[in-house]
């Protein structure tokens, strides 16, 4: 059983190596040739693939960097807005304030205004009842003595006017027309006394001789108005009564 | 498998030399390679057998990686891959009818075992230059280098008696059962014998690349040889 032959002996050492040779030659070469270009390519695909990590990480990083830069960009807008929005609002709450006030104050002097015009008509119409009433009273106090005591005070006062007056007098006295007459109205007839003095007085306070028409006018209540030209002197209670309610109506 | 004979017998004489079954049969199972490598060549579309032989292929390559270093494998992949191919292959022909199996010859386990002694000093010998390969049998002292040399012959013998034992036992066992209880009832013998191949294979494989990797590896003076930084 354990022969051993020498001729099969080499022959299996040569067979060997040539199968050896033919299995390097045809077999382990290519495959191994192609397992290191299969390796070779998944390395370049895992570096490829490794890069394309790296580029979109870095991508990544650079859209979130932008995303974080917008939304503070946002953000501060945001705040810039909300100031000028509250500026605006401080603005338009001053100028409502303002405007508030003044309408505040128009009301004021408008509600003022109707006031004072109300209590000047309240004053217009308690002055018009007051000359009602004392135009009545003086309509039933009224006389010849009254219209007589009149006239002297009328007299005493021609005696006693200021120069300024009297100059205006003696103007308006000058310019009469040679047919013009000076016209005394009364509230009563005058004597022919008084109605001399009158004339006398007129004259001397007019400085030259004039003409005289005396006139009743029951209007004047009691006393006299003298009428020069385009100067009149009151001496009775209907023109003292108008120029008191005028005082009041103006006052 | 032959039951008539246990024993190589010539089959043809070529010229002076008498070609005897075992030879025959590493020449068929040599153009099974070359036919197998040939069909992988022009094949350019991916298959199963392709896909079958790359792994082998990748599996070998990462067996040796475990025991070589890198820088060494591809060198070794050759040698190494073609003794786990043919031994494995050359295992199993004994299971077709009228053949045996080229191992079961002393003379064909012996080639390969004297192979792996070659290849040992040999990728040795190119791996680390003559000087220190051969320093190894004076390592750690000179009194060791009859016993390495001893060492060297025994081991190869044994590499060379354990295949073909083991294997000639296989088909002594099979042919015996076949013989005394009929046909059919060697199946699970038979059965046997495709693990016992493998394994066969894988040991005699693997201890070709321990001697070689014995071989590469460093010695105490190429340790020493490095200087500290």
């Amino acid at each position: 059983m354990m022969q051993f032959d020498w001729t099969t002996f080499i022959l299996e050492i040569l067979n060997f190596l040539v199968l050896v040779w033919i299995l390097q030659r045809f077999l382990y070469r290519p495959v191994l040739a192609m397992l290191d270009a299969r390796q070779q390519r998944i390395k370049d695909e895992t570096e490829q693939a490794a890069q394309l990590r790296n580029e979109a990480e870095a991508l990544r990083q650079q859209y979130e960097q932008r995303l974080a830069d917008w939304n503070q960009q946002q953000e501060t807008s945001r705040r810039q807005l909300d100031e000028e929005l509250a500026q605006l609002r401080n603005t338009a709450t001053e100028n409502l304030k303002q405007t508030l006030a003044d309408e505040d104050a128009k009301l004021r002097v408008r509600n003022q205004t109707l006031i004072a015009a109300r209590e000047a008509a309240l004053i217009r119409e308690a002055a018009g009842a007051a000359y009602g009433q004392a135009a009545a009273m003086l309509q039933r106090l009224a006389s010849p003595q009254l219209t007589q005591r009149i006239v002297e005070v009328f007299l005493q006062d021609l005696l006693n006017m200021p120069d300024s007056e009297q100059a205006a007098l003696r103007k308006a006295a000058a310019m009469l027309i040679a047919a013009s007459a000076v016209e005394v109205l009364s509230a009563h007839p005058l004597s022919e006394a008084d109605q001399a003095r009158v004339t006398a007085a007129l004259s001397g306070a007019a400085g030259q001789i004039l003409q005289f028409r005396f006139k009743e006018d029951p209007a004047l209540i009691a006393g006299l108005r003298a009428i020069v030209g385009e100067c009149q002197l009151h001496a009775n209670l209907a023109d003292e009564l108008a120029f008191f309610r005028r005082q009041a109506n103006h006052g | 498998m032959n039951n008539s004979e246990s024993v190589a017998t010539t089959v043809f004489q070529l010229g002076p030399l008498a070609i005897s079954n075992t030879v025959a049969t590493t020449w068929g199972v040599m153009l099974g390679f070359v036919l197998l490598t040939l069909l992988l060549r022009f094949s350019r579309q991916p298959s199963s057998l392709r896909n079958l032989l790359e792994a082998v292929v990748v599996a070998i390559e990462g067996a040796i990686a475990e025991v070589l270093p890198a820088a060494s494998v591809r060198r070794v992949l050759p040698f190494v891959a073609s003794l786990w191919l043919f031994v494995l292959v050359a295992n199993l022909v004994g299971l077709i009818p009228e053949l045996h199996a080229p191992t079961r010859d002393l003379s064909a386990t012996a080639a390969l075992a004297v192979l792996v002694f070659g290849s040992t000093h040999w990728f040795g010998i190119r791996d680390r230059g003559w000087r220190q390969h051969f320093r190894h049998y004076v390592e750690p002292s000179v009194i060791l280098l009859p016993f390495h040399i001893i060492s060297e012959f025994t081991r190869t013998l044994a590499l060379a008696i354990r295949l073909f034992g083991n294997i000639m036992s296989l088909e002594m066992a099979a042919l015996l059962v076949l013989l005394i209880a009929g046909f059919l009832v060697p199946v699970p013998l038979l059965m046997l014998h495709v693990i016992e191949a493998v394994v066969q294979a894988y040991i005699f494989g693997m201890l070709a690349l321990i001697y070689i990797a014995g071989a590469l590896e460093p010695t105490e003076s190429d340790i020493s040889a490095i200087p500290e930084e």
